[in-house]
């Protein structure tokens, strides 16, 4: 909000003061404002939307994973810093020779909240199988779905058997989504059904209660193997709207906002006094899928010259101010596998009218879809409007959420705008974006099967530096293809309160409470 | 009197029913699959398709009707597909945020809305009639997140005089209270106006029929010819439009809700449709239509108590 619009506002407001004289009777009343900080040490975080289920096997968006994050471990984990897998619930792991069984060795002495009992391997068992269960319908079945086998050798010992050698696998297991673990007896004693709200783990903090529309409440657990929590519980404030916590934050009615998203409020918490912001690149890129089962996107030249009309960097500059960074494949700088070394299409509508020409599709009918959702519904116009400059006829399609994920896993939209949220692990933008078994009502809605042969190649090798010159050669490809038009790397923006000591921002969209403190 | 509440209490069945039986056929025109939200953006064709079955969307619509309604007569309106917790509870959680901002801000608006009315109909044509009346306009013209932005920018990001955010459950009352001030302040103001305009015309109604120029006439004096004669003539209409507004804010106050980060039935609807969450959707109205109601059943009561010529009816 600028100086001009605020004073503006206090003018027009001086209109009703006569009228709203009860109202500052009411006010004086009331005394100033006093940051309710009890004695308990609570760290108060604001999430953008409700919860509405914590179970592993079928979690999904930031909020109720930036929940789970404080409730669950996983057998391994990505260090917040540097996304390196490190031990969390394993002590350490052998792979065998042929790379299909991984035996993990566990920590003793982890106790599961609300007395479950001690953490032992038949969790881990328990916790896998219960993903792959058909009958628990669980979305990331897939994520798991190379484990043969899970044995329990030893009650600290896990041994994953898989069909086939996988070098990938421990990113399936670290502590997100399907790789979080949860306890075989509280799940049975609590029922699949009410488990969603009354979650289980082994974290540093466990669940307490949870106020529909309103807030989260967690309580430290004194008894976390690593040490309990510097503060004594977490309590997620629901405010959707951004300006709304921005002043909270600035009230000090809250502690920590995450996944900020406005670039109007990023400027303004960035000038703000007490106010610290943080930022760091996401493991996400945001795409424009072009679905290549549609004439004329079948012509690579068609989707090439579509990548060279759109100007990215004004996106990026003008609407986003800055807060984004150029995507050069789906990849983001935050993956090791990242690399510019991929063929570039920098702005240029001479060419890419061209291109059009060439392929004999001057002037086509494309209909842009995109879901109700900011920034999404919002970066459209610019395309739209790059697009007609090169005499496409375009038009903009916005749908509502549901209507929109109906459209989109039917498969049969010419265009939309696809972002894979998740942890830093290849796999998750490449396969679900690239791979043939994604087709719709999977996200490979460009119905894209040009790196069939890299993906089996990528199968069967365990080095290290192999896969990640397999990888690289993957974006090199789906760079001179186009499938997807990279639009943008995403970029975290995290803001934070004086008082707030030891964050460290991580690039899952999520935060950690664990090692934060509150000072004074 | 008994009579008159099973009357009531069959009208209030049947409104209800009538309600909900278009809610569940409308909520489910909605393009979008309830099956395909709760599974996100990993679900295969298979595991949608498998959960549309253990929830019943594979049925035809009238059967998932009856469904419903044998289930809703025993009380069980089915359970959020979200959190799979019970439906009516999760809903019935709303209600006490949405009462107590509705509550208040009709107790703000009468307070400042009723004395306004009075005085400029007594003087009509006057400055202050003139003064408030464009006051009034302003407050119906303005859009009530407006006035919550300006409220929050004013009185709690400068001046810090209220909190920007709703209360939170373990405030103490007087806690609760005080979160609340602000959002029932700017939804009385808005509703002010309303009611300022309105008891206005409804007193100036009043004061120009014959009895009270009998009883000026008769050398009454001009405070009780206003207070006593006028104003209880005048208030059947004024309550009429407070129960309305009650009744609308419970609902309806999404906008304040949305602005002050305030739970409530409003905003838990709007939410569960985005989810196509029918279950919650359907217990969300179902509580909403008993509240309106409940609400016309007791004004229309209060109408007998100001008006002896009621109760005989």
């Amino acid at each position: 909000m600028t100086a001009q619009r605020l004073s503006l506002s206090r003018r027009q407001l001086a209109v009703m003061a006569g009228r709203a004289g009860a109202a500052a009777v009411f006010a004086a009343a009331s005394g100033r404002i006093s940051p309710a900080r009890a004695a308990d040490s609570i760290l108060r975080i604001r999430i953008g939307a409700d919860i509405g289920n914590l179970d592993p096997a079928h979690i999904f968006q930031i909020e109720n994973q930036t929940v789970a994050a404080q409730i669950y471990n996983g057998l391994v984990k990505y260090d917040q810093a540097t996304n390196k897998i490190v031990p969390d619930l394993a002590t350490d792991w052998t792979v065998s020779d042929d790379g299909t069984v991984y035996t993990f060795h566990l920590h003793d002495g982890v106790t599961w909240h609300k007395d479950y009992g001690p953490f032992t391997a038949d969790d881990v068992k328990f916790s896998i199988e219960r993903v792959l269960n058909p009958a628990t319908h669980s979305p990331y079945g897939g994520q798991l779905g190379s484990v043969k086998s899970v044995e329990t050798p030893d009650r600290l010992v896990a041994r994953i058997v898989l069909e086939a050698p996988n070098a990938g696998f421990l990113h399936k297991l670290t502590a997100f989504n399907q790789g979080w673990l949860v306890s075989r007896k509280a799940l049975e004693a609590i029922g699949e059904q009410k488990y969603a709200l009354q979650p289980v783990g082994t974290g540093p903090f466990a669940f307490e209660k949870w106020t529909p529309g309103s807030e989260v409440r967690l309580s430290a657990n004194k008894q976390y193997f690593e040490g309990a929590p510097k503060v004594d519980g977490l309590l997620f404030r629901l405010i959707a709207d951004e300006t709304a916590a921005a002043i909270a934050l600035q009230n000090g009615e809250i502690d920590i906002f995450f996944a900020l998203q406005q670039p109007e409020v990023i400027e303004r918490l960035r000038h703000a006094d007490g106010i610290t912001v943080m930022d760091r690149p996401a493991n996400h890129t945001v795409n424009l899928v072009l679905n290549g089962a549609d004439k004329p996107l079948d012509d690579v030249r068609v989707r090439q010259a579509l990548l060279y009309g759109i100007n990215r960097k004004a996106m990026i500059d003008g609407f986003f101010k800055g807060t984004k960074t150029p995507a050069f494949s789906v990849l983001t700088s935050s993956f090791p596998e990242f690399t510019e070394q991929v063929p570039q299409y920098p702005f240029d509508p001479a060419k890419a009218k061209e291109l059009l020409s060439a392929a004999g599709a001057d002037g086509f009918q494309l209909d842009l879809v995109t879901v109700a959702l900011s920034p999404y519904d919002k970066i459209v116009v610019p395309i739209a409007s790059d697009l007609n400059a090169l005499g496409i006829k375009t038009t903009i399609k916005v749908l509502e959420r549901g209507a929109y994920l109906q459209a989109r896993n039917k498969g049969d939209i010419p265009t939309c705008i696809t972002a894979v949220v998740g942890p830093p692990d290849p796999d998750n933008p490449i396969l679900s974006l690239f791979a043939k078994k994604s087709f719709p009502p999977g996200l490979n809605t460009a119905h894209y099967t040009g790196i069939e042969d890299l993906l089996t190649k990528l199968g069967t090798t365990q080095d290290t530096a192999a896969r990640t010159a397999i990888y690289r050669e993957i974006l090199a490809k789906t760079m001179t293809d186009v499938p997807v038009i990279p639009l943008y790397a995403d970029r975290l923006f995290l803001a934070h309160t004086k008082a707030v000591q030891g964050l460290v921002q991580n690039s899952l969209f999520t935060v950690q409470a664990y090692p934060v403190s509150l000072g004074a | 009197m008994l009579r008159y509440l099973a009357r009531q209490l069959v009208q209030m069945a049947v409104t209800v029913l009538g309600i909900v039986t278009v809610v569940f056929f409308l909520v489910r025109t909605i393009p979008g699959d309830p099956a395909a939200y709760m599974l996100g953006d990993y679900a295969t064709q298979d595991s949608v398709a498998a959960l549309r079955v253990q929830m019943g969307l594979d049925l035809p619509l009238y059967v998932q009707y009856l469904r419903f309604l044998r289930h809703a007569a025993e009380g069980d309106l089915g359970s959020s597909v979200v959190t799979g917790q019970p439906a009516l509870p999760e809903a019935l959680s709303s209600l006490p945020p949405s009462a107590a901002l509705a509550v208040s801000g009709i107790v703000i608006a009468t307070i400042i809305g009723l004395p306004l009315g009075v005085i400029t109909a007594v003087r009509q044509g006057s400055w202050t009639d003139f003064a408030v009346m464009i006051g009034a306009l302003l407050g119906i013209s303005f859009p009530v997140f407006w006035l919550g932005l300006v409220g929050i920018l004013l009185l709690s990001h400068d001046l810090r005089l209220f909190p920007a955010l709703g209360g939170s459950s373990t405030d103490s009352l007087a806690g609760q209270l005080y979160h609340l001030a602000l959002p029932a302040l700017v939804l009385g103001v808005s509703v002010a106006a309303y009611i300022t305009r309105l008891a206005r015309s409804a007193m100036l109604e009043v004061l120009n029929q014959d009895f009270i120029l009998v009883a000026r006439a008769m050398g009454v004096r001009e405070r009780r010819i206003v207070y006593r004669l006028a104003l209880r003539n005048a208030m059947v209409p004024v309550l009429a439009i407070i129960g309305v507004t009650f009744a609308w804010s419970l609902g309806s106050a999404i906008l304040i809700e949305a602005v002050f980060s305030r739970p409530g039935l409003g905003s838990m609807i709007l939410k569960a449709v985005f989810a196509r969450d029918y279950q919650l959707v359907q217990a969300g109205v179902l509580i909403l239509a008993i509240a309106v109601v409940l609400v016309n059943t007791a004004l229309d009561l209060s109408y007998a108590v100001i008006d002896p010529r009621r109760r005989s009816q």
